[in-house]
């Protein structure tokens, strides 16, 4: 009898029955399942094959389409077709504040960079700013032409039955109300001021979704001064943050990030770092970047706020209360702050009066103030006002109000009383909103009046003091939409074209300001084209500390944190959707969370120990106090606190943002210690989460190199070594390549490089990368051509983190090149590893053997496909589209250019000029638009060049140089400042 | 063998389809009823037929209302246009000049079609002022001598009616070689035939001679339509506006970047917008070809807004990127080198054939202004080479030229 083997145990018993009898499901069966359910054979299959072709050939041997070619009437002097222009302008929605430059291609806007004369921003962007643009084109979501009741009216009409009701409301005794988020521009706050002199019934209310009323309430008690001063990051030598992430979401991310940048960034001539100490209870981007982090709950962190108060203040003879005893050496933490006085910066992120007058005092002793934080010219975010919103609530509850009106705000989802405000709206008679865009507000109110897209509107904004941006339309409204502005005119019978207004406003207000023009048509002009206004006004800040108010915040803050609870959770932006009016975004809907890396979802991060304290794994979804959400073990995360980002659940956004996520403003209240856990409990789903990066280790190899300030200094290839090994054992059968002219390359500054994924957006709007939706993503298809790759390093439960931006890595023995069947994908002259999406059949050979894996498979038509419902099915979505790059057909790989358009727009711009080509003239969309500059592109043959210096910097390394693969991308080790 | 068989198929539907279309090209002949022409065996009693009842009417001089027209008003109207039936003042018919519809020839003459749009926008447009009281200097000339009277105008403009029902007709396919692709299939079918069963010709080597040469011929026909799959060499589309550029380019000598302008700097060269044809238009508005119906396209658009929509010649293939400006002014072509003798062409006919490798002959022959333009300064190796003698010039091709991200992005 012939011998029988088994693989395993089981199969040795009398029953087994071998699995190999159930049906196989082959690759092409489950393409086709997806595809339309159905099973089919090989056959049909080759059936279906030739008809297609057949059909195919047929079709395409009919005539050629008659193309059409309109010329404009009277075309505009200043477009050009098949030519860009630029246009400055600002993005301000609240407090989020961006200087940008438009693109704009044949009249529409297409991409947005940032504005490089804005010494505020510093010339970056953040990944909400460069998805903005699409908000544009969202044609599914945007308020068309105005409403009454949901039927269209026109502007004339709405206008007089509101001025009747703002008239009547004054006569009859009851209050109108205007509610705006903090407005950074002077002209509509005087346009307010105008309007409720008109009209004596209106308040004004403003109100911030995600507040820093407290930082200006603090400076109020501490110093007399309601202001929020501006932080210089760059000036300090140690950065002490409590939950403030400055990088990411925190008042000015932009600018700071650009600052906090600079002190990071380490050469052969600047061999010193500031030292980033952060304390928080959720993996933030500034956390995760800090170089010593201390993850602690809310409730910890502020008693060692007062702790290190105290500390502090013993040590430099100031009054000491008490307070409780934390775990932590605030001690040591107290003594390093004072021995860096003047070269400190302390900040804390929580919206908590008490905690910020303690760090204004803290501050004050460790003489930040003048030096790293400038109070001369104060930020001048954070205008909002709790209690005015608290009190609108309440008359409209009492029936006291006959108009409310909501600009840029959407309380019926973001306000915690959300409830409380729709019943009341039930007793206010007449509510307009002027949302863009779907909201759930506007969906109650009786009138929707669209504001204009910001790139349909005119503004001015003033960031900081003595910074003005200006703001243009780059298009004509798409929609019969009016701005805001105009409204508010028409409303106290004025010209409604605010351009006008504004233009005599800056006449009457910046143009006195400057000496340098004497005309103002030409002041106008020039500070237009440059989109911003610099003046040397100050404020008179008077640093005083005041001691009341700090034993007073004591007091209060340690009865606060005495209701404390065991388990707490903590709510936070991310650099995504923020406080949810970007929800609707499909660009930032798929962006991946810096940390986690999960797309298109909020979920509730609990620290690994106590996942397994309670048996939980990824994607089970509890409830916390009634909220339920599913939850992720995130590395890092402080033990007993649960963090979940806001602005996800949205119910009436739009087709992108409805039901993505789950409502976490639905947890805040007004509680005392408001992130008490009472309640939470397994409900016993689950779910799966959509991850861009499923594997998290580096598997022993030297993908990212890191090492500390103090071996750095000793020597600088600390942590490289290695590199050293490699390019000693290098041996090539290849011949190699020689680049007799250009020869591009791309430097990452992995110490410069914060993770924030602004790049991600940016190539995404340059390269019209497609969303591929959450399905998509679970299947690991997500398009991005460049990525952000996150390991962590030692302990689970505070981990170090490190970023490594992955786009192609262009190799000079590029593995991709050699296996193409059909040579798809070969080397330029200029050291480019180029991709002919007409020439590729789709093998995906070149994917399998790319050891970095940035090559894309379009395994789907996603234009015009109403399958991925996102923006590229429709006229206008399509609009963003950047007509330079091809948009891919499906069975296609795809990747990373170096964003060739724009080197081939560079070069052509030299040689039509008759010049040589400068470093910087070239920039791709990655590396412009990082705010900290960590992307550095450049041509290695110019030895000028700012890359061919850092090529050579010790700190140098490819990725994956044992292979031999010769990449001309770059990366420069990451070090940190801490000790050992 | 197999996929031989299948692309043979395909290229034969190809064929087949493409002659298909063309046989819908030709102008539909129903247009005019014969049956009816010769039962009318004396036009001028059918024309007094039609006049009796409202002689009386004709000769107080009051208008014919618009709007109004029986279909043998219309029918009538077509033969006083195309001759049939004579016009009372002797003159000669309308289509002698007149084409019925925008024809692929040069025809300076407006299109029956395009005077029924004009008549139809315009309430006030009336052809016997036109015929009667010419006010330009070439319609004076041309119509010398011709009257029409109201009820001749009313006919006219029933006819008006049905053209613009009809509207403007299709464009022309591109011409095929059809004939000599169905003929040599038929005389191999023959060959074969004979050879296999009827065996009347006994020299066996004339059937293989046949199928062999059939068999070449075809196979060049498949090479040669699967090559210009989705090219248009020789495409010269009627545009809506007879616009001469051997009159512009040629005669007024004109530069090409007067009008197109922006291919210095742009990726496109531009079609000239309105405004551009008005510099010179606002005062001449009158050619020497057409006279005043078609510059007076150029003023009523820009009365009523509605852009010239111009059918585009010179379509590059798909995911290919083109820039003028790299080619004009950093390459310092000259725009024939593409685009032919443009100045010799009434209508612009699509001369080179776009190809890739049209394309790529060129960057591999053409020398690159190389030595001038400080932008090259990079490339010192080449200079060098120059300089030691190895080589004279550089082309597209040494500077990257062919790489495919060149021009595929």
């Amino acid at each position: 009898m012939e011998k029988k083997y088994w693989q395993s145990i089981e199969e040795t018993r009398a029953d087994f029955k071998p699995e190999a009898e159930e049906k196989e499901t082959s690759m092409m069966e489950v393409l086709a399942n997806e595809a339309n359910d159905k099973s089919s054979s090989r056959r049909d299959f080759l059936k279906w094959c030739g008809i297609s072709f057949f059909s195919a050939t047929v079709i395409s041997a009919c005539e050629n389409p008659v193309k059409k070619a309109i010329p404009y009437l009277h075309q505009p002097e200043t477009l050009t077709p098949g030519k860009a222009s630029w246009y400055a302008s600002s993005l301000v929605d609240g407090n989020q504040f961006c200087s940008v430059l438009v693109k704009s291609r044949d009249g529409r806007p297409i991409k947005i960079e940032g504005n490089d004369l804005c010494k505020f921003t510093g010339g970056g962007t953040n990944a909400i700013t460069q998805a903005s643009v699409l908000s544009l084109y969202d044609d599914g979501a945007r308020y068309k032409y105005p409403t009454k009741n949901g039927e269209k009216i026109n502007w004339e009409a709405a206008d007089r039955e509101i001025k009747k009701a703002l008239q009547e409301a004054g006569e009859k005794g009851k209050k109108c109300y205007l509610v705006t988020p903090t407005l950074l521009s002077s002209s509509a706050t005087e346009l307010i001021t105008f309007l409720k002199a008109k009209y004596p019934a209106l308040e004004f209310v403003s109100w911030d979704t995600v507040s820093y009323e407290a930082i200006r309430q603090a400076h109020n008690q501490t110093f007399n001064i309601p202001a929020i001063p501006d932080y210089h990051f760059d000036k300090a030598e140690l950065i002490v943050s409590f939950s403030a992430d400055f990088l990411a979401t925190w008042l000015a991310p932009v600018s700071f990030a650009n600052r906090y940048a600079k002190t990071r960034k380490l050469s052969d001539t600047k061999k010193t770092m500031s030292q980033h100490i952060h304390f928080e209870a959720g993996m933030s981007v500034t956390g995760s970047n800090a170089d010593e982090r201390i993850a602690v709950k809310p409730s910890t962190e502020l008693e060692i706020i007062m702790e290190l108060y105290n500390e502090m203040a013993s040590l430099t003879g100031n009054p000491v209360f008490s307070s409780p005893a934390t775990d932590f050496d605030t001690k040591t933490l107290a003594r390093e702050i004072l021995s860096k006085k003047g070269k400190a910066i302390i900040v804390c992120g929580h919206n908590n009066e008490e905690a910020q007058i303690l760090i204004n005092a803290i501050n004050h002793m460790a003489e930040s103030y003048g030096n790293t934080l400038d109070n001369a010219q104060p930020l001048n975010f954070g205008l909002d006002s709790k209690e005015a919103m608290d009190k609108m609530i309440e008359n409209m509850e009492g029936g006291n109000t006959e108009l409310v009106m909501f600009y840029k705000t959407n309380p019926l989802y973001n306000h915690p009383k959300a409830d409380k405000i729709k019943e009341a709206m039930a007793n206010v008679p007449i509510s307009v909103s002027f949302a863009t865009a779907k909201d759930e507000t506007a969906k109650e109110c009786t009138y929707i009046l669209p504001d204009n897209h910001y790139l349909e509107s005119w503004g001015e904004a003033m960031p900081k003091l003595g910074t003005y941006t200006l703001m243009q339309p780059v298009m004509q409204p798409i929609f019969n939409t009016r701005q805001f502005q105009s409204s508010l005119l028409a409303w106290m019978d004025m010209d409604t074209d605010y351009h006008a207004y504004i233009k005599t406003f800056a006449e009457r207000t910046l143009f006195p300001k400057q000496n340098e023009y004497s005309d103002f048509q030409q002041f106008w002009l020039n500070t237009l084209q440059a989109g911003v206004f610099v003046t040397d006004e100050t404020l008179n800040f008077n640093i005083n500390l005041s001691q009341v108010a700090i034993s007073d915040a004591i007091a209060r803050l340690k009865n606060k944190t005495s209701t404390a609870g065991d388990i707490q959770f903590m709510t936070h932006q991310n650099v995504a959707v923020a406080d949810g009016a970007y929800a609707n975004n499909p660009w930032l809907q798929e962006l991946p969370d810096p940390v986690t890396k999960i797309t298109w979802d909020n979920f509730a991060a609990i620290s690994p120990k106590f996942a397994d304290e309670n048996r939980l794994k990824d994607g089970d979804i509890i409830s916390i106090n009634g909220l339920e959400i599913p939850v992720a073990a995130q590395p890092g995360q402080a033990y007993g606190c649960i963090s979940i980002a806001l602005g996800y659940g949205r119910e009436y956004a739009g087709k992108v943002g409805d039901h993505t996520g789950v409502n976490a403003f639905r947890l805040l209240n007004d509680k005392a210690f408001p992130w008490n856990v009472q309640s939470w409990e397994k409900t016993g789903s689950g779910y799966e989460f959509a991850r861009s990066q499923t594997h998290h280790s580096m598997e022993g190899r030297h993908i990212v190199r890191e090492s500390t300030l103090d071996k750095y200094k000793e020597n600088s290839k600390a942590g490289n070594e290695i590199r050293d090994y490699h390019l000693k054992h290098m041996v090539t059968l290849y011949p190699g390549h020689k680049y007799e002219g250009h020869h591009w390359a791309l430097m990452v500054d992995l110490n410069a490089c914060t993770g924030c994924s602004t790049c991600v957006i940016a190539c995404q709007a340059e390269n019209n990368t497609p969303v591929v939706g959450k399905d998509e993503v679970r299947r690991r298809r997500i398009m991005h051509w460049m990525r952000i790759d996150r390991y962590y390093t030692g302990d689970a439960e505070n981990p170090g983190v490190v970023y490594q931006p992955l786009m192609c890595q262009h190799c000079d023995n590029a593995p991709c090149e050699n296996v193409c069947p059909v040579s798809a994908t070969n080397h330029s002259h200029e050291g480019i590893n180029q991709m002919a999406y007409n020439r590729c059949v789709g093998t995906k050979y070149c994917i399998n053997n790319c050891p970095y894996k940035v090559r894309r498979f379009n395994w789907f038509q996603y234009a015009k496909n109403d399958k991925f419902d996102y923006h590229m099915n429709s006229d206008l979505g399509r609009m963003i589209l950047n007509p330079d790059v091809t948009v891919r057909e499906r069975g296609v790989v795809e990747k990373c250019s170096f964003c060739i358009q724009r080197i081939q727009e560079g070069k052509l711009k030299a040689k039509n000029e008759r010049r040589k080509l400068k470093d910087g003239d070239i920039t791709p969309a990655c590396a412009g638009s990082c705010p900290s500059n960590a992307l550095v592109f450049g041509d290695l043959n110019d030895p000028d060049s700012r890359v061919a210096k850092l090529v050579k910097d010790p700190r140098n390394y490819h990725l994956l140089e044992e292979l031999h693969t010769l990449p001309t991308v770059g990366y420069l080790t990451k070090i940190r400042n801490k000790k050992g | 063998m197999p996929a031989f068989l299948l692309s043979m198929m395909a290229m034969i539907a190809i064929i087949s389809l493409s002659s298909f279309n063309e046989a819908q090209e030709i102008p539909d002949a129903d247009t005019l009823d014969i049956e009816e022409v010769i039962l009318d065996t004396d036009p001028e009693s059918a024309l007094m037929e039609e006049e009796t009842p409202e002689e009386a009417i004709t000769d107080t001089d009051i208008a014919f209302t618009r709007g109004e027209y029986t279909s043998r008003q219309i029918r009538l109207g077509e033969r006083l246009f195309s001759g049939l039936v004579p016009f009372s003042s002797g003159q000669h018919d309308c289509a002698s000049c007149h084409y019925l519809q925008p024809q692929q020839d040069v025809n300076w003459n407006p299109a029956a079609y395009e005077m029924a749009v004009l008549w139809n926008q315009n309430p006030d447009y009336s052809i016997m002022n036109i015929m009667n009281n010419p006010v330009s200097v070439r319609l004076m000339e041309d119509h010398a001598g011709m009257t029409i009277t109201h009820e001749e105008q009313h006919l006219l403009e029933a006819w008006y009616t049905k053209i613009l029902e009809q509207g403007p007709g299709d464009l022309e396919a591109y011409p095929i070689r059809a004939f000599i692709f169905w003929g040599l299939g038929a005389l191999m079918l023959l060959a074969l035939v004979d050879l296999i069963i009827t065996r009347k010709i006994k020299f066996k080597g004339i059937h293989i001679l046949v199928l062999l040469v059939g068999i070449a011929v075809h196979g060049q026909f498949a090479m040669a339509e699967a090559q210009s799959l989705g090219r248009t060499k020789g495409y010269a589309p009627d545009q809506p506006i007879k616009f001469s550029h051997l009159i512009h380019a040629g005669e007024n000598d004109i530069d090409c970047r007067y009008c197109h302008y922006i291919a210095d700097y742009s990726l496109s060269a531009g079609i000239p917008s309105n405004n551009v044809c008005m510099n010179c238009h606002n005062v001449v508005r009158s050619g020497t070809l057409s006279g005043s119906f078609e510059i007076n396209k150029i003023h009523s658009a820009a009365e009523t807004g509605e852009p010239i929509e111009w059918i585009r010649v010179h379509n590059l293939p798909d995911h290919s990127f083109f820039s003028h400006a790299q080619h004009v002014n950093a390459g310092k072509q000259e725009c024939s080198d593409c685009h032919g003798e443009v100045e010799t062409m009434h209508i612009v006919q699509q001369v080179e054939d776009l190809s890739m490798g049209w394309c790529l002959t060129c960057h591999r022959d053409e020398n690159v202004d190389f030595l001038d333009n400080p932008y090259f300064g990079i490339y010192e190796k080449l200079h060098e080479k120059i300089r030691n003698g190895e080589i004279d010039a550089v082309t597209a091709a040494d500077l990257g030229g062919e790489d495919c991200m060149s021009c595929h992005y």
